[in-house]
Parts: structure tokens; sequence; C-alpha cells
């Protein structure tokens, strides 16, 4: 027999390894970038053990040289914006493209869907630079695109598709594309597909049934795969910086640039927690808008 | 009503091509009870999608009230189905799966709410209307996939093996329910069961199917009383089989001599009988144990109670057990012991000569 203290107390030990690790692997960091982010900066990087708030004001000012007055700036705000704006569309994209993929797939035969699934893995276990130059290969201005558009006489001059925004959203959409589609093929794996049947057998189109039948039964799974895409895009940097080649930076660039050439460790401290808070802002809405669809349909 | 000619199904192609249906053909009336009864892996499942649509024949042609369905898709056919495994939307209400096909049809909303109550009401489901199709249970999801099949009022409602996955004492309610479901709305049913007792007690007309083919068509009565061939007086009910030699064959009357010498009557099959050895079949309950020198004689080998009726399974020479049964009667008095040497005779007519 044990007592209810005992097995409370049990309890605690055995959850003790995960708090462990949550606690080394996050609450730790995390605490330690909130500090950093109330300190001064060093001249040659680091942090002076000194309070300041200068950090947090720099994330949407800026202090002037000379007189040292803060005024406002809009330089980051952008930044933050662009983010936002180019993960959303590598998100909608990814889910454009993923969805029917995943039903693609999940609508072949049994033996025949590894296969598919491996298709869109490969490119998953390849390491990120290559993926990216893969990317580039393609649209850079004498990649595939240019040159079978310029032989086939249809343009005159390469179209300028690197370091855009578009180059951006596409290795992104590219790098993150297989997020997208694992989890709705796994709803859809799952989901009945006599369900379809019994759709089309009462009087549903196609259009219908996807929206009355399929969208509702894998909403979990594209979810899922939003978050995925959203979360990492928002913070993305290598693929930020290689398809803009610097010039179309975001949130990720920012934060890589005050731990290095910036020297500015506080602010890309700050940085670091206001993309967190976009994500959460984000990931709630989401999650809200997500749960009240849920219930609307019923 | 539904007219099917010459339906052929085959799956796959080369050596790996397997004919599912081979030329179908059948009228099923209006307002029948219709049953497709046959072994699994027969091909009654696909025979029934073929005509919701789910299936593509590879030739042969499928009216509906002289309406071509093979140019149709699933959703333009006035066919509705109950799913094997029911098929409920899990995001839906009962109510709202009851209302889906007329939602579809785009049927104003105040329609929608009448027929779905309508419906509610007709399968006893009204309590339950706003609970998701998760936490009822499976007579009762079977009783909404009912509903919503026919919320919409089509023409021909197909169900395959819709009471298959319930208990014996549910399955028996259900059974009269679906009869009387379609007593009362008049549409067409097409049925699809494996269970022949659920197929006879249920149908107007049975078709008893085998490796893709129909063999016979006909009432309960007809098909149990007069089976044409050995496969279906084997699948249906339980059989004798005797096998005798034709003496001559005149409108569906043949005259066989069986291995005692003696002449008996029986029916010929549709098509007539083959000529020589054949096989003929008596039901137990068709036959009668008499004195010794009747049609048939031999040793009395079991003696078998079943409370209801007793089973003499008797031992004649060259011939599998025959098996007679006589049903019992209130204080009735056993005057056969196991050993005796017994005569076995049945009426002139009440044999039935087989094509193999
Ligand atoms: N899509 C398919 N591809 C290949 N063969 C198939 C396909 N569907 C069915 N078959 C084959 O056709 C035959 C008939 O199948 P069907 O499902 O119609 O049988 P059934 O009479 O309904 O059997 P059961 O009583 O087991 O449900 C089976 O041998 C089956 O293996
Ligand atoms: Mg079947």
């Amino acid at each position: 027999m044990t007592t209810d203290a005992q097995t409370e107390r049990n309890r605690w030990l055995l959850l003790t390894p995960a708090l462990t690790i949550l606690t080394l692997a996050a609450a730790g960091p995390l605490l330690i970038v909130v500090v950093y982010s109330f300190l001064t900066a060093g001249d040659y990087g680091g942090v002076v053990w000194t309070f300041s708030t200068d950090a947090w004001f720099s994330v949407i000012a800026e202090r002037d040289f000379f007189d040292e007055t803060l005024s406002f700036s809009d330089a980051h705000l952008s930044i933050f914006w662009r983010s936002v704006k180019l993960s959303l569309m590598t998100t909608v994209v990814a889910f454009l493209v993923g969805f029917p993929t995943a039903y693609f797939i999940a609508t072949r035969p049994p033996h025949k869907r590894d296969f598919w699934m491996l298709l869109i893995m490969v490119p998953f276990w390849t390491n990120l630079l290559i993926r990216t130059f893969a990317v580039m290969e393609i649209i850079r201005n004498e990649g595939v695109v240019n040159t079978v558009l310029m032989k086939l006489g249809l343009i005159d001059s390469p179209i300028q598709m690197m370091f855009t925004e578009f180059a951006v959203t596409l290795g992104m959409f590219y790098v993150f594309l297989p997020l997208m589609v694992l989890p709705i093929y796994a709803s859809m794996e799952r989901m009945d597909f006599s369900l379809v049947e019994a759709a089309y057998d009462l009087y549903a189109s196609r259009w219908k049934v996807l929206r009355r039948v399929i969208l509702p039964l894998v909403k979990p799974g594209a979810v899922a795969g939003s978050i995925l895409v959203f979360v990492p895009s928002l913070g993305a940097y290598v693929t930020p910086r290689i398809m803009g080649g610097g010039k179309q930076l975001m949130l990720g660039n920012l934060i890589e640039l005050q731990f290095g050439q910036g020297r500015n460790w506080p602010l890309g401290a700050a940085l670091s927690i206001t993309l967190l808070a976009i994500v959460m802002v984000a990931l709630i809405i989401y999650v809200r808008s997500a749960e009240n669809g849920e219930t609307h349909h019923g | 009503m539904i007219e099917i000619a010459g339906l052929s199904k085959i799956f796959g192609v080369g050596a790996s091509a397997f004919t599912a249906l081979e030329n179908i053909n059948v009228t099923i009336r209006e307002n029948e009870f219709f049953t497709l009864l046959g072994p699994s892996g027969c091909g009654k499942t696909t025979l029934l999608r073929s005509i919701a649509g789910f299936v593509n024949p590879s030739s042969g042609s499928l009216t509906v009230n002289g309406e071509d369905m093979l140019s149709k898709p699933p959703y333009a056919r006035p066919v509705n189905t109950v799913f094997q495994n029911y098929a409920l939307f899990p995001h839906m209400t009962v109510a709202e799966n009851i209302g889906f096909g007329l939602e579809m049809l785009g049927r104003p909303k105040s329609e929608i709410k009448s027929v779905v109550a309508d419906m509610l009401d007709l399968v006893q489901m009204a309590p339950m209307a706003d609970r998701m199709t998760s936490q009822i249970s499976g007579g009762q999801q079977q009783r909404v996939a009912l509903a919503r099949a026919l919320a919409p009022k089509p023409k021909v409602l197909l169900l395959d093996e819709p009471l298959s996955a319930l208990d014996f004492k549910l399955r028996k309610e259900m059974q009269i329910e679906l009869k009387r479901l379609q007593s009362e709305t008049g549409i067409t049913f097409v049925f699809v069961t494996h269970d022949q007792e659920e197929a006879l007690t249920m149908s107007d007309r049975i078709a008893v199917m085998k490796s893709g083919r129909i063999l016979q068509i006909g009432g309960p009565k007809d098909i149990y009383d007069h089976p044409a061939e050995r496969f279906v007086a084997d699948f249906i009910g339980d059989t004798n089989f005797v096998s005798a030699d034709l003496v001559t064959e005149a409108n569906g009357i043949a005259q066989v001599r069986l291995p005692s010498g003696k002449t008996v009557e029986a029916r010929s099959p549709a098509g007539g009988a083959q000529s020589g050895s054949v096989t003929i079949a008596v039901r137990p309950e068709h036959a009668v144990l008499s004195e010794p020198g009747a049609l048939i004689d031999g040793r009395l080998k079991n003696i078998v109670y079943f409370g209801t009726d007793t089973h003499y399974h008797i031992e004649s020479d060259g011939q599998p057990t025959f098996v007679v049964r006589r049903q019992n009667q209130p204080d009735a008095v056993e005057h056969h012991q196991v050993g005796d040497t017994v005569g076995i005779s049945f009426n002139s007519g009440t044999a039935q000569v087989l094509r193999d």
C-alpha cells in the first residue's frame, strides 16, 4: 500500500529528470538572455555588468551619436515586419503546396506511400546550406530558369530574382515544406476515406467534400504544420542571408548581427526576447482562431 | 427500376487482372427489398459500389428508371448508401449528419430542419440529435447512418452488410426495423449480406452470387425450395444430396431413378437438367422416416435432439449421410433406435434436380 503522500513524492521523483533538462536547456538560457538584455554592451562584445535599459530602447529607437538623445527609428520595425510578412507568406505557400502533396501521397496505394514520403524527406536530411544553394542555382541570373527563358527567347536579359523577398520566401518554402507535409499527411492517413465516399454519395461536389469533410478532419495536422513552418521561418537566418544577400534582413539576421559584428549583446538579447514574444502572440492568435473555427463547424 | 445488363468488372490489367463481376444481368423492381447473397469475395460489394458509382464497370449498362447511371458521378445519382462501417462524419452532430445530404442539395434551412426532425423520429434518435457521433452506441450509429441515407429521399437505398457489426439481439431488432423503414418509405432497398437466414427473412427477392456471377434470382421460398445449382442448395439451408439417374424430363418435371431402383418425380432446374447421372436435393424437413422398402433404405446412425426438432442421421451404401428432420410434438414417443434399418420417403415434387 502506498499513501497519497508517497504517490505524490514518487511523482515528483519521476519528473525530476525531465524537470532538470527543462531547467538546464530552456528556463536557464532564457533567464540568461533576459538578464543580458538589461546589461551594458562591452566594447569588444560580451557584457558589462551595469544595469541599463538602453538595449530595450534600441529595439525601436536610435541614440544620436553626438548628443546621445533617443529618437524613434523604424529600421528594426521594418525588419520585424518583413520577418512576419515573409514567414506568413512562406506558411501560406507551404500549405497551398503541402496540402495537395499530402493528399496525393495519402491516396496512393499503401505500399507506394513510403516511396513518396521518402522523396519529401530526402531534402530534409540534406544540409541546409546545400539545399539553399540548390534553390539559388535555380533562380540566380545565370541559373536554370533564366538560362532556359533566354534560350527560348522569351526574355532578353535575366530576371533579377535573387536577393529579393521572393527569393527569401522561395528558399524558406523549399526548406520548410516537409514540416508542412508531414503532419498533414499523418492526419490524412488516419482519416477514414469512406467518409469522403459518404460525402460524395450524399450529393457533395468535389469542392464541398474538400471544404466540409477533408479540411475539418485534417485541421489538427494543418495547424501543426503551419506552426512548424511559421515559427522557424520567423527566426531563420541562413536562408534569408543567402537568398536575400544581406539586402533582405530578417529578425534572425538582425540578432546574429548584434552578437557578431554589431558587438551589442544586450540588444541581441532584447531582440531575441522580442522574437519570442512575436511567436507567442502569433501562436495564441492562431490557435484561438483555429479553435473557434472548430466550434463554429460544430 | 434498376436495370443491369451485361455488367462486368475486371480489376487490374494483364497477369494480375481479376474478374470481380462477370456478365451480371438483373432487374430490381420498384419498392423491392432486393438482397445480394453470397460468400465472402463473391463480388457483392463491387456490384453495390457499381450502382453507387464508386466502381467503374469494365463493360455493361446500368440504368435507374431508364436513366443511364454509368456516365454520372456518385453525387449525381439518385442513390444513397449505408456503409458497412457507417462512415458517419465525426466532426458533426447526429442532426448535422442527417441533414448533410439535403444541405448539399441546397435545400432551404427550414425544410432541412423539418426533414431532420422527421428522420430523427423515424429512427427514434430525437433525444440524441445534438450528440457527436462518437458519443452514441454502435446500434445508434447504425440508425443515424440509415437516417442520413434516407433523408434526401433517394430512389434507391444501398446497404452493405449494415447489420454485421451488431450483436445478435440488436441485429434481430434492426432487421425488423429495416423492414419497417422500407415499407414506410417505399424506397427500393438493395441489401448485401452473407447471412442466408437474414436474406431469407427480409427479402422480397434474393440474388445468390458466387465468384462474380449471379447463380440464381428468386423469392426466398423459390430459392430455398427450388435451388437450381448445387452451390445454391448448399449455401442456403441444409440439404441432402442424393445421386440419381435422369429417366425422363418434360415441362420442368423430371423422373429420376434412385439407387434403390425406385423412381420419383422431381423438379428440374430452369434451363433443364443434364442427362444421365444427376444430383437431386432433398431438404431434411421434406423427408420422413418410414418402414424399410421406401425410396431410400439405410441404417439409423444417430438421433440428435434439438428441442424444436429432432434430426435422424441415416447411412446408406454409396451415399453421403442423409438427414431427416422431424418437428417435435409434445409427449411424442420415440419409436426409432440407433442401429435400426429404416426407410426414407419424400413426396413427389419436393426433390429438386440440380445443375452442378
Ligand atoms: N480495388 C480492387 N482491386 C483488386 N481487386 C479487388 C478490388 N476490390 C475488390 N477486389 C476483389 O474482388 C473480389 C470481390 O470483392 P468484393 O469486395 O465485391 O467481395 P464481397 O462479396 O463484398 O466480399 P465480403 O463478403 O468479404 O465483403 C474479391 O476477390 C476482391 O479481392
Ligand atoms: Mg463486401
